[in-house]
């Protein structure tokens, strides 16, 4: 037979080889550009930290008080399988996982009672379908029947896993908004390391419910590319909402230690201190460094993870959700007629972004606008987020709402403002019956051809 | 020529066949309950699928047998020699009719269920007079506008209108139409267990009737490849009682209109307050 079967299976090879030349993101995650623009000195021990704290990709790591879930899950060892003194990994039967998920490869495996307790092992094979576990061997540890283990970071990992598969390739690795497909996009995807989000239930200073993030990520963000993941089912959204939090305790953890250190430590201060003005030298600014490092930065760290933690923890609370005290007034034409003075006037000056006929062309889309986070003024005219985006005024006549369509979506965006943008909280300075004449007012101009 | 040439092309009608024989068993086939459509003009559909099938397997069966016998005459015979023949009117005749006769009938068979499927003028006139929703597709969601309870679909979008994301309700045991738009750029309708498939194309509102025969949750899914992000385009359609597609929109005015203390409100700060815990 001469079938040519050699060059049949080259020829059928080259599509696959033409396929495998896709660019993988990296497995890693990214620290901030103001932690780079730190001397080395000073930025060593914050990443230093901040991989101690929250580990990398592969091993995401647990630290105490943090108010996201890393799912433990307590096992019991059923039995233990024999194994030759040369077999590396020891194998056995452990009940009480039913409930994690499938991918408990590579977590931490602590002992919590027999001859191993306080050990740690790390998981090297296992098996959802029959239950078995392989772990490394060690003196340390010598499993029987009936010991007891906790899985670290199940949750955790679960909700890496899905937010790796459908939120990554956007917000990227570490939540920092620059994944593969976000130079595509404009509006450009959230970072979510400043831990701001926008469409909130919750108070002007509180941060997002865990509630709203899977509102978000159940429907969707109409007029933006943040699509409806509403086939997920509850169990995965709240897991990927865990995770996503999760990233951004890390963010805002980082931000906190490198802006204690930005104005002292950073190349260009070191520059300015030891030029011929500053009149410094490097030793003394390093002197300096080290000492703050040894006295001051535990409890920096310190209170940062515990002041993040506690926001993430206290938005949670009913108390931070904003909550009509009237029910929405009638929405008659007078009440809109209220509401479109209300838009008018001086008190609101929602005319001055929006513009007097709510196409999103106030005056103050004219203007040179001061960076808050900077003090510089933006090289473009217009209003900007707190992201550095360039931000137009949302153009009331095209019935699309970002947060949500239902008044209370409108009250609260009133009422609170919407985190991270120029648009302000009015909720101390407007009644309810006010707030609710102007929801009726600009809820009514997509459907008002004339003005 | 080997004999192995005998075996290659023996081997592709009989793994045709044995596959095809195997498909409803392994569920190789059409989805959903046993390979039977859950719309009317679907099953119309299978129906004529199945006899494109079956003459297309008559054909290929008989011709791969024929080239598998005279590769075998072949193979065997080594004292016969090849006489070179040019041209057979009465072959040429036969392979030319017989083809043309079956593409002819499968071209006129098709008509009505094409009709019925695609002409406007065909469409079941309940479901042309009062469009059940309007639905556009967007990189990479399905977002649904619905009349509110008791009027008609509009052009544009009204005050009172109800909308959702990814979720199209729909009852059973009557024609629906939806006007199918597209936001940005081309994407397709496709619902499988219905056999409905329509591009949506951007700047076109496209009619698309179908009739749902059972109740179920099938996948509404993008046929097109429309960018990065094409496989999370994925939505479900609910196929239930007109009762219960009342209660549906119903639950959806009141969803839509809550204002953080109505009816709702309990249910609402119930859900809300969850998070707390
Ligand atoms: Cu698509």
């Amino acid at each position: 037979m001469r079938f040519g079967f050699r060059r049949l299976i080259l020829l059928s090879l080259i599509p696959l080889i033409s396929f495998t030349g896709c660019e993988q993101p990296q497995v890693k995650f990214v620290f901030s550009q103001k932690t780079n623009e730190l001397i080395p000195e000073a930025a060593k021990p914050v990443k230093e930290a901040l991989v101690r704290q929250f580990g990398n990709p592969f091993e995401l790591t647990q630290f105490e008080g943090l108010p996201t879930d890393f799912g433990d899950v307590q096992g019991t060892v059923k039995s233990v399988e024999s194994s030759g003194k040369d077999q590396p990994l020891i194998r056995f039967q452990a009940t009480g996982l039913e409930n994690a998920y499938d991918k408990l490869l590579g977590l931490p495996l602590e002992w919590t009672s027999g001859k191993g307790q306080g050990h740690i092992s790390r998981i090297k094979e296992y098996d959802f379908e029959t239950g078995t576990i392989a772990v490394e061997k060690s003196p340390e540890i010598d499993p029987q029947s009936g010991d007891t283990f906790l899985v670290e970071c199940v949750r955790l990992q679960f909700g890496r896993d899905l937010y790796n598969r459908h939120c990554m390739h956007c917000h990227g690795m570490s939540g920092e908004g620059t994944g593969p497909t976000s130079r595509y996009l404009n509006p450009p995807p959230r970072d979510f390391r400043l831990g701001i989000y926008k469409y909130t239930s919750t108070k002007p200073t509180s941060k997002a419910q865990e509630a709203d993030l899977a509102r978000t990520v159940k429907e969707g963000i109409a007029g933006t590319y943040m699509p409806s993941f509403k086939l997920l089912t509850d169990d995965e959204v709240s897991a990927i909402v865990n995770y996503v939090i999760w990233l951004s305790i890390r963010g805002e953890t980082e931000k906190k230690l490198v802006d204690e250190l930005f104005l002292d430590y950073s190349e260009t201060a070191l520059a300015e201190r030891t030029s011929e003005d500053g009149g410094e030298t490097r030793e003394e600014v390093l002197e300096e460094l080290k000492e703050y490092m040894e006295l001051d930065f535990p409890d920096t760290l310190e209170f940062a993870t515990s002041s993040v933690a506690e926001a993430w923890e206290e938005a949670n609370l009913e108390d931070a959700i904003v909550t009509p005290q009237t029910p929405r007034v009638a929405d008659t034409p007078e009440s809109r007629e209220r509401g479109r003075k209300l838009y008018l006037s001086q008190k609101t000056k929602c005319a001055s972004c929006h513009g007097p006929q709510g196409r999103g062309n106030g005056t103050a889309t004219q203007d040179f606008w001061t960076n808050p986070a900077t003090n510089e003024k933006y090289s473009e005219r217009g209003l900007h987020d707190i992201w550095g985006n360039l931000l137009p005024p949302r153009n009331l006549h095209r019935g699309i709402y970002r947060g949500g369509r239902r008044p209370i979506d409108t009250y609260r965006r009133l009422y609170s403002g919407i985190k991270g943008t120029p648009m302000p909280a009015f909720g101390g300075s407007l009644t309810d019956e006010e707030l609710w004449d102007m929801v009726n007012y600009v809820m009514s101009l997509p459907y008002d051809g004339n003005r | 020529m080997g004999k192995g040439w005998c075996l290659f092309f023996l081997f592709w009608p009989v793994a045709a066949v044995v596959s095809c024989a195997m498909a409803p068993f392994v569920g190789w086939s059409f989805p959903y309950d046993n390979a039977q459509a859950a719309s009317n003009l679907g099953i119309r559909i299978d129906d004529l699928f199945y006899i494109i099938l079956i003459v297309t397997a008559i054909v290929f069966v008989g011709t791969q047998a024929v080239l598998v016998y005279a590769l075998w005459r072949g193979a065997n015979n080594r004292e016969e020699r090849a006489t070179n023949v040019h041209g057979n009117h009465k072959l040429e005749l036969i392979w030319s009719i017989i083809p043309g006769a079956i593409l002819l009938f499968l071209a006129i068979y098709q008509m009505n269920i094409w009709a019925d499927f695609r002409i406007k003028k065909y469409y079941p006139e309940a479901a042309v007079k009062d469009p059940l929703a309007e639905v556009t597709a967007r990189q990479f969601e399905w977002r649904f506008r619905y009349p509110a309870i008791g009027k008609k679909l509009q052009q544009k979008p009204q005050p009172d209108d109800l909308y959702s994301v990814n979720e199209l309700h729909v009852p059973f045991g009557k024609p629906v139409m939806i006007q199918l738009r597209s936001d940005d750029v081309q994407h397709s309708f496709f619902l499988p267990a219905l056999r409905i498939k329509q591009d949506a194309l951007p700047g076109l509102q496209i009619p698309v009737w179908f009739e749902a025969n059972k109740p179920g949750t099938y996948d509404l899914v993008c046929a097109e490849l429309c960018g990065w992000g094409h496989y999370k385009m994925k939505a479900h359609v609910i196929v239930q009682s007109e009762d219960e597609y009342q209660a549906y929109l119903k639950n959806l005015t009141q969803k839509q209109f809550y204002d953080g203390l109505g009816k709702i409100a309990a249910k609402e700060t119930g859900t809300e307050s969850e998070a707390v815990e």
